[in-house]
């Protein structure tokens, strides 16, 4: 009898402990995600069907208000000829499959390769940056990017290479 | 066998080591969490298994909760307590891999990491290395002689 109370309290001690070690873990959670410039919002943007998803952190690359959200929009941009594709996406998705004529730029190479683009591309250019759909920040990182290198005409089509393959839309 | 059984259940020194792994486990794994909580919450939006309202207040709180319980079970601070909320995170990982396991949904482990590369273990071997931890925490939290290296017994 003595025996099952002692556990009883041993019991309700232990999880008693445990509260006080996830209370002041969610007290500095909470401080320091407040404090710290990598900070999020308690809730995220995580509704495809609003644009890419994200966790809206202070230091967030996405800009709703820069984003294509429909292929077809994209495809009569692209069929206007005058707009210039960017792929955001790595080397080797680039070289399994792009956006027929699109320009590689990958965001993890742009220090490399970005001195070539400007060469090629006036700062006026109209630039489409895309990457693999619409959990996929690179094409915003990617534009803000070529923003502060003076490029200032410059969309993210967000639903990316993917939905543009599945379309059955110019490839290479 | 049961001589076997109570020799692990009461070897302290296997006591201390479990803590000292599990406890370092915890820390390393919790650090890139904290550092880059936008990537983390993209891996829990990517199992595919939670309400878009809880995934940020997730990516927040968890990643302090795998580092003060992982800092206590080395210091030896509610000890049994922080073995309780380790083994918790363990079943609860456990669960979510075992789920997506069976929906044979692809997600990044995001165990240690927050770069959405693929993980280098694959959820079967990710899920057989969180049972083993969950069991090794069991030996921490039914441990009943005193601990060695606790600030508080």
């Amino acid at each position: 009898m003595a025996g099952s109370v002692k556990n009883n309290i041993s019991t309700k001690n232990t999880i008693m402990e445990a509260c006080i070690l996830v209370g002041i873990a969610v007290f500095f959670a909470f401080i320091i995600n407040a404090l710290s410039p990598n900070g999020i919002a308690l809730i995220g943007k995580w509704d495809k069907e609003s644009g890419v998803v994200h966790a809206d952190a202070k230091n967030s690359v996405v800009k709703h208000e820069l984003e294509i959200g429909d292929v077809k929009l994209a495809k009569k941009i692209y069929d206007a000829d005058k707009s210039i594709f960017v792929d955001a996406r790595s080397e080797d998705d680039y070289n399994d499959g792009h956006i027929k004529g699109a320009v590689f730029l990958p965001v993890h190479r742009f220090d490399q390769l970005i001195d070539g683009f400007k060469n090629k591309y006036s700062s006026e250019a109209t630039i489409i940056t895309y990457c693999s759909g619409r959990t996929c920040e690179d094409s915003h990182q990617l534009a803000q990017l070529l923003f502060s290198h003076g490029y200032f005409n410059v969309s993210v089509f967000i639903d990316g290479y993917p939905d543009w393959k599945e379309e059955g839309y110019p490839i290479e | 066998m049961n001589k076997l059984k109570t020799y692990l259940l009461d070897n302290s020194w296997l006591e201390l080591t479990i803590r000292w792994v599990l406890g370092l486990i915890f820390i390393y794994a919790s650090l890139q969490k904290i550092i880059d909580p936008a990537a983390f919450a993209k891996i829990i939006f990517g199992y595919d298994l939670f309400p878009g309202g809880i995934i940020n207040l997730a990516a927040v709180i968890l990643p302090y909760v795998e580092l003060i319980s992982g800092i206590a079970l080395i210091a030896g601070i509610y000890t049994r307590s922080a073995a309780l909320v380790i083994n918790g995170l363990l079943f609860c990982f456990i669960l979510i891999l075992t789920i997506n396991l069976i929906r044979e949904v692809s997600f990044d482990c995001g165990c240690f990491s927050t770069e959405i590369t693929g993980s280098a273990l694959s959820p079967e071997s990710l899920l057989i290395r969180d049972i083993i931890a969950f069991i090794f925490g069991m030996q921490v939290l039914l441990f009943r002689n005193p601990r060695k290296g606790c600030l508080m017994q």
